[in-house]
Parts: C-alpha cells; sequence; structure tokens
C-alpha cells in the first residue's frame, strides 16, 4: 500500500499544483486547451486581417482609434498579469494571504481593463462604427469582443476560485485550479500583445 | 508513478524558491517592447514597411518572453506544452498567410 | 489514485447508481463508449436512411420521389450526420473503449470531461435532426457555402439547426481531443515509452492532436456566420464589404485536417488487426508511427486543394496541387507496411480481419483517385462532378467504415463480453463490400461523363441512366449489410457464454490481458511493460499475466455525475432560444450551463475506493 504521503510534515509539497496526477493532468490538459485557443484566436485574427480595409462608409481604424487608451489598457492588462505572476509566487511559498492579495489585484485591474474596453466601444458606435456597419466593423468587435468576453470570464473564474481558497484553504486540490487560472491570465494577455499589434497600431499605420 | 513522488517529496532536496527577479525582468521587457511598439507608431514619420517589422517584431519577442517567462515554458516539464503551442502558431502563420493573399485579388 | 490515500480517510457516502441512472451518470470511459457506439450507430441508421431516400430519387432520370428542395436537404443531412454524428462517435467509441485498456490506466485523464463530451455531442445531434420535425431543415450542403448558406437565400431557420448542431456537438469532440492526447501522455503504465505504445494508440494520439488545432477552427467560421444570420454580422455579406471565399478557407483549413481525424484511427485500426490475424509483428513499426505523423502535419497544408476553382491563381494551385500530392507518400509506406505484415504471417480469415484485407485495396483505389483530383488543372474537369463523391465514399466508406467494422468485430468481446457470430459477420462483409463497389464504383465514370453532384435529377438520354440504376442497387446491398450486423448484435447478445480475456488467442496488446469485459477498475494492478506488443511477449515468455508494476491495493475512483448532462440540455436550450430569437430562454440555457461549470468548481469529486475484496469478487463496470 502506497504510504507516499505528501503530508510528511504537514506542510504542502514545494509546487503543490504538480504533486498529484490530478493537478499534473490538469496543468498539461489546460496546456493543450490553450493550443486550440491559439488556433481559435488565430482564426478571429485570419478574418480580422482579410477584412481589415472593408470599412464600406464607417470610420476607418486610423480615424476611430486613439492611442492613449490603447496604451492605457495595455498597461492595465500587463500589470495585472504580473499580479498573477507574484500571486503563483505566494503559492508556491505556501503564503495564502498574499496570494489571495495579488489575485485580488488581477482581477481588480481586469475589471479596470473592461471597464476601458466598454467605454471604448461606446465611443465607436457613437462614431458610427457598429456591429452592423461593415465587414471591418463586424470583425472588428467579433475578435475584440471574444478577448473581452475572455478576460470577463477570468475575472468571474479567479473571483470563484478566491471565494474558494478562503473556504477550503490552499491544497493540492486547491493549488492546480490557482496555477492554470494564472496561466490563463497570462494567454489572454499574449492574445492582447497580438491585438494591440495588429489591430490598433497596424490600423493607425494602415 | 514512483518516480514522481521522489521529486516532490524528497526531503534532502534544497527548495530552491527561485525569487521573483526573472518575473520582473520579463515584465519591464514586455513594458520597454510595448513602448517601442506603440512610440514607432505615434512617432508617424517612419516608412511603412519597415513601422510594419518593428511592430512584428516587437510582438513576437514580447510573446516570447511571456510564454517563457511568466507561463514558465522554459521549464523542465513543458516539452508537450510547448509543442502544443508552438504546432498552434504553425497553424495561424498558414492562416495568416491565406488572409494576406488569398482571399482578395 | 492510490496516493489519494489522504484523502480515502475522509468518510463519505458512495455514489453507485444502478440502471438508467447509472448510464446517464457515467463517468466510465467503457459505458461512455458504449453510449458513443450506439448513438452513433442510431445516426448511421439516420444518414443511412438518407441516403437510400438519396439514391432512390436518382434511380432514373427524371424521377420525383422526392422535389429538389427536399434533395438538398437530404444531401447536406446524409453528409452532416454520417461525417459529425456517425462516424466521428464511432471513432470515439472505439478510443473510449480501448485506449485506456492499451495504455494501461484505469481511466481517461478527465473522466467528468469525457462524459461531457458524449452528452454535448448527443445534444447537438439530436438538435441537428430536430430539424426534420422543424420542418425547417439546413439545405446548403454540409459545407455549407456562403452566400447560399448567408441571411439572403437561406432565410429560414435551416441552416442554423446545423450551425448549432455542429457547434455544440464540436465542443464535446475538443473536449474529447484534449482529454485522448492528456490520457496518452500522462497515463501511460510503467515502462510503456512512446515506441511501446500499440499503432492504435499512436493514431488515436495523433488524430487527437488533429482535433485540438482543426476544430477551433471551425468553431470560429461557424461563430461567424451564425453573426451574420442572427445578428446581421457582415464577414461573408460581400454588398456590405465580406467575403465568400473566406468561408470556403475557414472552413477547409478545418475541413482537410477532418478528413485525417475520421481515417488515422482507421488506420490505427488496421494495424492492430492486420498484427493479430497475421499472427506477425507489425511490419515497419518506427516508419508508422513517422509517417502517421507527416499525414497529420501535411493534412494543415493542403486545404485549398477543395477550392482550385474559386480562382485562388496558378501560385496557390501550384503550391496546394503539389502538397497534396505529397501526402501520398507517407500513405503509401503505411499500405506497404500492412502488406508485409501480412506476407509470410499465419493469416486467419475472420470478418474483422476480411474487413481490414478489403480495406486495403478500397482505400489505395480512393487514395489514387485523390491524386488524380489533386492536379489542379485536371480538377477543373472533376469539380463538383460524381468524380469526387466516388472519390470521398472510397476513401471514408472504404476506409473509414471498413474500419470501423474491423474494429467493432476485433474489440466487441472487449467491449461487451459477447462474440459476433461469425458467419453474420462475414455476410455483413461480403454484402456491404459488394454494395458499395457496386455503389461507388461506376460513380467514377458518372463523373468523367460529366454527371453534377448535388442536383436533383437528370435528362435522360446522356448515358447516365444505367449506371444510376446500378448504384442504387448497389446502396440498397449496403442497407441490407448493416441490417445482418444488427441482427449479428443481437443474436450474440442471447449467447451468455463467458468470453476469454483473449478471445483471438493472438492478442498482442494489454487490453487482452484482462478479463472481457473487464472490471470496472480495469486492471487490480497496474501492468509493468517490459516491450512493444507487451501482452504478446509476457506469453511467448509463459507468463500467464502481465507482471504488475504496483501492489494490490484499494483503487481510487471517480464519483459518476448528472452535470454534464444538465449542462448539455443547458447548451441545447441556449441554441434553440438564440435560433428562434427568444432572448429568455437563450439566457436560460446559458445560465443553467455556467451553474454547472459553477457546481463542478465548487463541490470537490473526493470519488470513492474500490477495496481489494471487492477485487477479488470482480466489480463489473
Amino acid at each position: 500500500m502506497s504510504a507516499h504521503d505528501h503530508h510528511l510534515d504537514g506542510h504542502l509539497p514545494h509546487e503543490p499544483e504538480k504533486a498529484t496526477l490530478e493537478g499534473r493532468n490538469k496543468i498539461l490538459g489546460f496546456w493543450l486547451f490553450l493550443g486550440a485557443e491559439t488556433v481559435l484566436f488565430g482564426t478571429l485574427f485570419a478574418a480580422f486581417i482579410a477584412l481589415r480595409h472593408q470599412t464600406l462608409d464607417g470610420p476607418t481604424a486610423d480615424h476611430l482609434f486613439e492611442l492613449p487608451m490603447v496604451f492605457a489598457a495595455t498597461m492595465i492588462l500587463l500589470v495585472s498579469s504580473l499580479a498573477s505572476v507574484f500571486a503563483v509566487q505566494a503559492l508556491h511559498q505556501h503564503k495564502v494571504k498574499p496570494m489571495i492579495v495579488w489575485l485580488i489585484v488581477t482581477i481588480l485591474l481586469g475589471l479596470g481593463f473592461l471597464g476601458l474596453e466598454i467605454y471604448e466601444f461606446n465611443t465607436y458606435v457613437s462614431e458610427g462604427h457598429k456591429f452592423r456597419t461593415s465587414a471591418f466593423s463586424s470583425s472588428f468587435y467579433t475578435l475584440v469582443g471574444f478577448h473581452g468576453a475572455h478576460v470577463a470570464f477570468g475575472v468571474l473564474w479567479i473571483g470563484l476560485l478566491i471565494a474558494q481558497i478562503f473556504k477550503k484553504g490552499l491544497t493540492v486540490v486547491t493549488a492546480p485550479k490557482i496555477y492554470v487560472s494564472a496561466i490563463y491570465w497570462h494567454f489572454i494577455d499574449v492574445v492582447w500583445v497580438f491585438i494591440f499589434t495588429v489591430v490598433y497600431l497596424m490600423g493607425k499605420v494602415g | 508513478m514512483a518516480s514522481d513522488h521522489a521529486v516532490s517529496s524528497d526531503p534532502k532536496r534544497r527548495h530552491r524558491h527561485e525569487g521573483p527577479q526573472k518575473h520582473i525582468v520579463a515584465f519591464v521587457l514586455s513594458l520597454a517592447l510595448t513602448i517601442i511598439a506603440f512610440a514607432a507608431v505615434a512617432a508617424g514619420e517612419i516608412n511603412m514597411t519597415f513601422t510594419y517589422i518593428i511592430l512584428v517584431a516587437m510582438a513576437l519577442l514580447q510573446v516570447f518572453v511571456q510564454l517563457a517567462f511568466w507561463m514558465h515554458l522554459k521549464d523542465r516539464g513543458h516539452l508537450f506544452a510547448t509543442m502544443g503551442i508552438v504546432f498552434g502558431i504553425i497553424v495561424v502563420f498558414t492562416m495568416v498567410i491565406m488572409a494576406l493573399y488569398w482571399v482578395w485579388w | 489514485m492510490k496516493e489519494d490515500a489522504a484523502l480515502a480517510a475522509h468518510a463519505h457516502t458512495v455514489k453507485r447508481y444502478r440502471g438508467l441512472m447509472d448510464w446517464l451518470t457515467t463517468v466510465d470511459h467503457k459505458k461512455i463508449g458504449i453510449l458513443y457506439l450506439i448513438a452513433g450507430g442510431l445516426f448511421f441508421l439516420v444518414g443511412g436512411l438518407e441516403a437510400i431516400l438519396i439514391r432512390i430519387q436518382l434511380i432514373k432520370p427524371m424521377n420525383n420521389f422526392v422535389g429538389a428542395d427536399t434533395f438538398n436537404q437530404l444531401i447536406t443531412m446524409h453528409g452532416t450526420t454520417m461525417i459529425f454524428l456517425a462516424a466521428m462517435p464511432m471513432l470515439f467509441a472505439l478510443m473510449n473503449a480501448v485506449i485506456p485498456l492499451q495504455i494501461g490506466a484505469r481511466d481517461v485523464a478527465f473522466p467528468f470531461l469525457n462524459s461531457l463530451g458524449f452528452w454535448t455531442f448527443f445534444a447537438g445531434g439530436v438538435l441537428l435532426n430536430i430539424s426534420w420535425f422543424a420542418g425547417d431543415i439546413p439545405d446548403a450542403g454540409w459545407t455549407s457555402y456562403v452566400p447560399l448558406a448567408g441571411p439572403t437565400y437561406a432565410g429560414g431557420h435551416g441552416v442554423d439547426y446545423y450551425l448549432m448542431g455542429l457547434q455544440i456537438a464540436g465542443i464535446g469532440t475538443l473536449l474529447g481531443g484534449i482529454n485522448f492526447m492528456a490520457t496518452i501522455i500522462n497515463m501511460r503504465a510503467p515502462g510503456m515509452s512512446f515506441m511501446r505504445m500499440p499503432m492504435f494508440t499512436w493514431a488515436i494520439f495523433i488524430t487527437s492532436a488533429l482535433i485540438v488545432f482543426a476544430f477551433p477552427v471551425l468553431t470560429v467560421g461557424l461563430v461567424a456566420l451564425t453573426f451574420d444570420r442572427l445578428f446581421q454580422a457582415n464577414f461573408f455579406e460581400t454588398g456590405n464589404g465580406g467575403n465568400t471565399v473566406l468561408w470556403e478557407h475557414v472552413f477547409w483549413v478545418f475541413g482537410h485536417p477532418e478528413v485525417y481525424i475520421l481515417i488515422l484511427p482507421a488506420f490505427g485500426v488496421i494495424s492492430e488487426v492486420i498484427s493479430a490475424f497475421s499472427r506477425k509483428r507489425l511490419f515497419g513499426y518506427s516508419s508508422m508511427v513517422f509517417a502517421t505523423v507527416l499525414i497529420a502535419f501535411l493534412g494543415f497544408m493542403v486545404w485549398a486543394h477543395h477550392m482550385f476553382t474559386t480562382g485562388l491563381g496558378p501560385v496557390a494551385n501550384g503550391l496546394f496541387s503539389i502538397a497534396t500530392m505529397l501526402i501520398a507518400v507517407p500513405t503509401g509506406v503505411k499500405i506497404f507496411n500492412w502488406l508485409f505484415t501480412l506476407w509470410g504471417g499465419s493469416i486467419s480469415f475472420t470478418s474483422a480481419s476480411l474487413f481490414a484485407i478489403g480495406f486495403i485495396p478500397t482505400f489505395v483505389m480512393g487514395g489514387v483517385t485523390g491524386v488524380m483530383l489533386a492536379v489542379a488543372p485536371a480538377d477543373f474537369q472533376y469539380h463538383d462532378t460524381y468524380f469526387v463523391v466516388a472519390h470521398f465514399h472510397y476513401v471514408i466508406v472504404g476506409g473509414l467504415i471498413f474500419g470501423i467494422f474491423s474494429g467493432l468485430h476485433y474489440w466487441w468481446p472487449k467491449m461487451f463480453g459477447r462474440i459476433l457470430n461469425e458467419k453474420l459477420g462475414k455476410a455483413t462483409f461480403w454484402t456491404f463490400f459488394i454494395g458499395f463497389h457496386l455503389t461507388f464504383f461506376i460513380q467514377h465514370f458518372l463523373g468523367l461523363i460529366g454527371m453534377p453532384r448535388r442536383v436533383w435529377t437528370y435528362l435522360p438520354g446522356q448515358g447516365f441512366d444505367t449506371m444510376n440504376a446500378v448504384s442504387t442497387v448497389g446502396a440498397f446491398l449496403m442497407g441490407i449489410g448493416t441490417i445482418i450486423f444488427i441482427i449479428n448484435v443481437i443474436v450474440s447478445a442471447a449467447n451468455k457464454k463467458p468470453v476469454a480475456n483473449d478471445p483471438w488467442e493472438d492478442g498482442r496488446s494489454l487490453e487482452w490481458s484482462i478479463p472481457s469485459p473487464p472490471p470496472e477498475y480495469n486492471f487490480k494492478q497496474l501492468p509493468l511493460v517490459r516491450s512493444y506488443d507487451a501482452w504478446w511477449n509476457e506469453k511467448q515468455k509463459g507468463n500467464a499475466e502481465m507482471p504488475p508494476a504496483e501492489p494490490v491495493g484499494p483503487i481510487h475512483m471517480p464519483s459518476p455525475s448528472i452535470l454534464p448532462l444538465i449542462m448539455s440540455i443547458g447548451l441545447f436550450a441556449a441554441a434553440l432560444g438564440f435560433m428562434y430569437h427568444h432572448t429568455i430562454i437563450g439566457i436560460v440555457g446559458i445560465v443553467i450551463t455556467f451553474a454547472c461549470m459553477f457546481t463542478r468548481s465548487v463541490f470537490d469529486d473526493h470519488g470513492f475506493h474500490i477495496e481489494p475484496e471487492e477485487q477479488e469478487k470482480g466489480v463489473h463496470a
């Protein structure tokens, strides 16, 4: 009978998220899911790239996009990604309170990003750039909106995980969930790097 | 999986908690690459092709930094994760070629 | 998982269901495999009926058995049902039934997601087929090209059923792909390196990778067309800057890997069956693995060979033409490896091996017409004729379906503890085989003399009449072959004689080292693998069992759950709600789905344990 008890000294193992087979499966499975998400966003990007000049009577990218606001959104998301790095560091050091604090910072910044994006979309709509305006607009809102939806889902998910940590503490069962949500959060920041480059910056260039 | 237990519960193994240094370096790099990209566009006077090259290069570098450091792809045990992301990128690359050259003519 | 001994100390009530609830809540891969088989089999009959109706309409010129609109609906539903709701699920059935056993594991990496994958597939399939009762049936072909499938020319809800049905079913498939990749990477028995895995496992591993990278492309395409139809988006609305060729690109970037998703598992089955029934090690294992990887990789580089006539230009056509022909090379390697396995072997002709041996020339015929089609200028003549129809039925039916029949006959005893009757099995083979060639061989010529596809009738006196009539007769023969198989299933179910662990006596891989059917936990002790063809080699050494890799002990099992079923119902309701612009119902459906996800996250599954005493009694799934 296997006696490999990870609670030898009452403490969590070094990397609690990888301590169980289920944890390792969850992490691997999530990476494979991210491979699928890469292709998903890639297809949305391809569609956007194909349709980026089809603005019809609507405003063009150059006309619409305000670089300062996009830069602000980028900074918010980048810092939130850093916050989740610190959360995982705290997880590895088994420091539950700092971990929770950093997770809260992450989702607050995420909410800030979303708020800015909603404001941004509202501005565009009032300038005549609606979902139905043109092929460019449909693909723009679908691509950037999908990303925003992913941010929103991440905020809800991490919020739920924070609640779970309060209730169950940091264990070999809850640790993989936190780890995987941090990988997810980094991923949506990586996608944003491509969005601000391909959609906003290249849109400005022409 | 007896071998997997040995790594995490062997008390003789020193648990080196690597500090946040590498991650902060990654943050600063990401910041710098972002600023360069925005600056290249805001400056407005750079030749368009060259601007595109800068933008693509900055984006790819930043993605590489974030994947390798913040998402641990450079650490051991991430072979399949890396292959997954790489293959995804290959598929995306073919689709971007499609979108650029084979949709309008 | 024995390492969760600490959790075992928690006293928790063991939830074990019986009867219908057992099947509705199971997370056991063996039961899920059977569910996939039943559902896939039912949809196969639906698709087969649609095929028969198509062939009846085409039996003579100017026939009016069904009208043009119904004909378009029939061809759309036949293709969509057969590919997504029959072929893929039956492959998933074999994957689920066999893979964990072949790698020496107790279940897949994510048993809950496995169940979710099945129920979402089933919900999507039901949703698609409800269209028949709603009177609003998809009719734009299984490829759903725009603008025909767009809001202007497909104004009703038909195409919406296609989009929603596939979207939901696609979720299940993607989850399955992730599941099997993680399972094969992380859960192989000790000693089973990648190059010691059975060929079927390799095939499924690579197929799962294809699924993971191809299905999201379809997801986006379906979303884009859904947005065009429901929310007046302009992805494909040319008047507003959209582009119809974009749909074709997106669909086929998915669609071509999809056909490799269909055929690679069949290749895996053929490798297993031919090796077992030649009593000989598979020839050229490493080259088989390499060839399969190459086919999968190249499969993502050839999609535009479905678009030669759209006007991409000579450079694109040339590139895709050559890339397509390249795939014939690794495929040829596999064919020769199978032939060399047979050569010098001690061959027994069972139902399983007949289907496998019949597969070889049939698939080769389909493959060579594929190379003909790959020649872009020639394709301008073949495109949209019955030549293409003949080609893909040769590779899909002659390849995939023969492979499925072979795999079913081979693994039936392991799945059900019953052996299919050999006489009926041979009758199935010959009827189906002859019927198949009668139906589709002649269609090559119909295509070459100019009969267009997807048209509900034809004028007399063009030389089409006799050939079409013969083709229809063949279709009926295939139907009879299918019915004989169903009779076989029923007849052998009644024969309660216990089946040996290794009923074919020539089993080479791990699944033949455990009872038929296996106990709920598969292996009392995870086996130690010391070579490729591990079970065969232990038998050669004179061992009656696999050497164990761990001591006997309590086995941790995942708990059953009703959540996958409820989640799928939620998605089903949401799809119908949004399709018919009943936003409330749509939102309620989404809320149900999210509530299930929430529940699953918050309430941890501690599972339950099967103690050694129960293991001695032999707990059956």
